[in-house]
């Protein structure tokens, strides 16, 4: 920066006019110290324009007054050692009080350039909160920053899932989006740093006209700053202004989570009800079927042995349908990827509510729970995990010879537990293997192919595993559940 | 004549094939097709089983289940398409004795009926000795025995299987229990509950994973065998 001339210009101009009035005045009478009129001078200038303008008038001061006033007059020696005394108080006197007035005008300075950046800060952060939009509100504390005589733009990226977009401050170019999202994924600033809530400018290349990327919590700063016209109130003011966006960029960003959750909420609640609508539509139907087939089976119906017969049949089927649509209706309330119900549960339970729901089929096979008693509890939807287990009895039950033994066994492993359905029944295919799980894949002929897939799409719901591999005996799924993390029960006192 | 049964469903098939499967089996049965005519014909005609169902056009099941109790002694079983543990939870609690997921077999429904028949008898003769299988708790003497063998239980195991052999073949949700047993600020810790009936097995020399006394109710709570 230049020093501007004007203030020594006054400087040396105030002290000619000084001495010219005191020459004036000490012609006429004897008046003793004179001098101190140059003080005034010198504190106006220190006050005014700072120390450099004080200083030259001290100096001009102490030569003017020792060449005009002290004898001999018009050389610069000195013969009284009393004048010499006057001489060096004058100076002294001089020096401080430009020293003083500096100081005070420095802390003045100071003083002004504090309260007008605070009253910005708080207009801008009040008119910023103030506001509904935080669109709006961005946007105003763009064009604050751009007032800044080193910011010559100023403008905010939102990254939301990824993708850049400018938000305020104006449209940026392609590559900038880019720039942008890669800070923001870096969290690495360019061209700029802030420490300790300081913003300091890094030094580029001259002729780099590319602006500084600073990331934020939820998106970026893109400023284009002039290196050459930064002064340390601008960073501070540019430091208070990067703060209040990224603020506001984070309530924008709740503001929108809130808003997905809600989405969210209402389709969750649109989809059960959509799913119970038609799971009534399905079922009532089949209800009737069932009761109104079983009421004509009852011996009291007095209809012939052959006769019940083909009713019992009926009803057969009509359980066969009735459990296809309610696995048709549990893998779409899977697809639709409700929420699980999910607390600890002691993993014998599953396998008690399994075995009970299946034990008609189950009388015909040899059942082997084996399980420790120091099994730690799982945490899962009692009804979905119970699914899991049932459907791979049902499927063990499926394929064992008449007699044959089921296994159920379960252990804890690396923080999971990991529990398996063993049956004496044929090997599957090596090729089969994999395609097991697949909806509508099945074996039987008769199979719906969905009681396996059923059992992926609930372990995998809770981040388990599923697998099936040909053992010695015979076939064995096993799969994973998250343990259960309980605080020990509740003191049993009454 | 083994009993009166009000059916209230709105599908005429199924009321029907309600009535002619009860018949065969001793029951005097009628049918209605809304709640308002439920509690009409509960208070009139005085049954001793509602079978309602949840999903009735109008007044729905549950409304129809809170009017229905102060008006009647009858044992309710409520019968729904909807397999959801939530209204099973939410219909026992508003004072239901059981519940049936629809479709069912006509077999199974008596079974149910003849229960809480059976029940609602013991409740008015005043048994004091309950039994479920070799399982015996007497309720005067505060003693719990299997096979004859005294068995030893914390207050706690002991409060939680009275309750259960009080309500014997009824399930009885978590809700309540906790409710009946450790009062109500231990309201939706489920663990709890789960904790006590593990000790109590183990106690009584029940296979937690093949149960003989109590039995789980999937998301709903637990059922002492009748």
């Amino acid at each position: 920066m230049r020093p501007r001339l004007a203030p020594y210009a006054v400087a040396i101009g105030g002290v000619i006019a000084i001495t010219a009035v005191i020459w004036l005045i000490s012609s006429k009478t004897s008046v003793p110290g004179l001098s101190a009129i140059y003080l005034l001078l010198i504190l106006w200038l220190g006050a005014r324009w700072g120390r450099g303008p004080a200083l030259v008038g001290s100096v001009g001061a102490f030569l003017s007054y020792d060449f005009f006033f002290v004898p001999p007059v018009n050389t610069f020696t000195v013969r009284d050692s009393a004048n010499v005394l006057e001489l060096i108080v004058l100076l002294a006197v001089a020096l401080v009080t430009s020293q003083l007035a500096a100081s005070l005008r420095r802390s003045r300075a100071t003083a002004e350039a504090l309260a007008r950046e605070s009253r910005a800060l708080y207009e801008v952060a009040t008119a910023a909160l103030r506001s509904a939009e935080v669109t709006a509100a961005l946007s105003m504390l763009c064009r604050r920053a751009t007032e800044l005589t080193s910011v010559s733009r100023f403008a905010l990226v939102a990254v939301d899932s990824g993708q850049p977009s400018a938000l305020a401050g104006g449209d940026l170019s392609p590559a900038e989006l880019k720039q942008a999202a890669w800070s923001h994924e870096n969290g690495r600033a360019i061209g700029i740093a802030v420490r300790d809530g300081m913003v300091s400018v890094v030094r580029k290349h001259p002729s780099d006209s590319a602006p500084a990327y600073l990331p934020l919590a939820s998106g970026v700063a893109v400023i284009g700053i002039d290196e050459d016209q930064v002064t340390p109130d601008e960073l501070r003011m540019l430091a208070a202004v990067v703060g209040l966006a990224d603020l506001l960029m984070d309530r924008r960003r709740a503001a929108l989570e809130s808003e997905r959750a809600r989405g969210l909420e209402s389709s969750d609640r649109l989809k059960t009800a959509i799913l119970s609508s038609l799971s009534h539509e399905l079922k009532s139907p089949i209800a009737s079927l069932r009761t109104g087939l079983t009421a004509l089976a009852a011996p009291q119906a007095g209809l012939k042995d052959d006769q019940r017969e083909l009713l019992v049949d009926l009803d057969r089927q009509a359980s066969r349908l009735d459990r296809m649509v309610g696995d048709l209706l549990a893998l779409s309330r899977l697809e639709a990827g409700l929420q699980l119900d999910r607390e600890a549960h002691g993993f014998s339970d599953l396998v008690a509510n399994a075995t009970r729901h299946l034990r008609i089929e189950l009388a015909s096979n040899r059942l082997v729970v084996e399980l420790p008693d120091d099994l730690p509890p799982v945490n899962v939807d009692e009804v979905q995990a119970g699914r899991v287990v049932a459907n791979l009895l049902e499927n063990a039950h499926e394929w064992a010879p008449p007699g044959g033994v089921i296994e159920v066994g379960a252990s804890p492993r690396d923080g999971m537990l990991e529990a398996w359905v063993e049956n004496d029944g044929p090997p599957i295919a090596t090729g089969d293997l994999d395609r097991i799980f697949d909806t509508f894949w099945t074996r039987r002929v008769r199979g719906s192919g969905l009681g396996l897939a059923i059992c992926k799409r609930v372990v995998e719901a809770h981040g388990g595993t599923i697998r099936a591999e040909n053992r010695r005996r015979g076939p064995r799924f096993t799969f994973t559940l998250p343990l259960a993390h309980v605080a020990a029960p509740r003191a049993q006192a009454l | 004549m083994s009993g009166r049964v009000l059916v209230v469903d709105d599908e005429v098939e199924m009321q029907r094939a309600l009535r002619t499967g009860l018949s065969y089996h001793d029951f005097e049965v009628r049918a209605v097709g809304s709640g308002e005519e439920a509690i009409s014909e509960a208070a009139t005609w005085r049954p001793d089983v509602i079978l309602l169902d949840l999903g009735l056009p109008g007044m729905d099941g549950f409304v129809t289940l809170k009017k229905l109790r102060p008006a009647t002694r009858a044992a309710v079983i409520v019968i729904s398409v909807m397999p959801d543990e939530k209204d099973k939870v939410r219909a026992l609690d508003a004072g239901a004795d059981d519940y049936l997921v629809k479709p069912f077999g006509t077999e199974e429904l008596v079974a149910r009926i003849r229960a809480v028949l059976r029940r609602q008898a013991d409740v008015t003769a005043g048994e004091p000795v309950i039994r479920s299988g070799d399982l015996e708790i007497d309720i005067g003497r505060r003693t719990v025995t299997v096979q004859g063998k005294l068995v030893r239980l914390t207050p706690t195991e002991y409060e939680l299987l009275r309750y259960l052999a009080l309500h014997a073949g009824k399930p009885v949700t978590h809700t309540t229990l906790l409710r009946q047993v450790w009062g109500d600020y231990a309201i939706g810790d489920k663990y709890n509950t789960r904790y006590v009936v593990a000790q109590i097995r183990k106690k009584l020399g029940d296979d937690p994973a093949n149960p003989r006394y109590i039995i789980n109710e999937p998301g709903v709570g637990y059922r002492l065998e009748g």
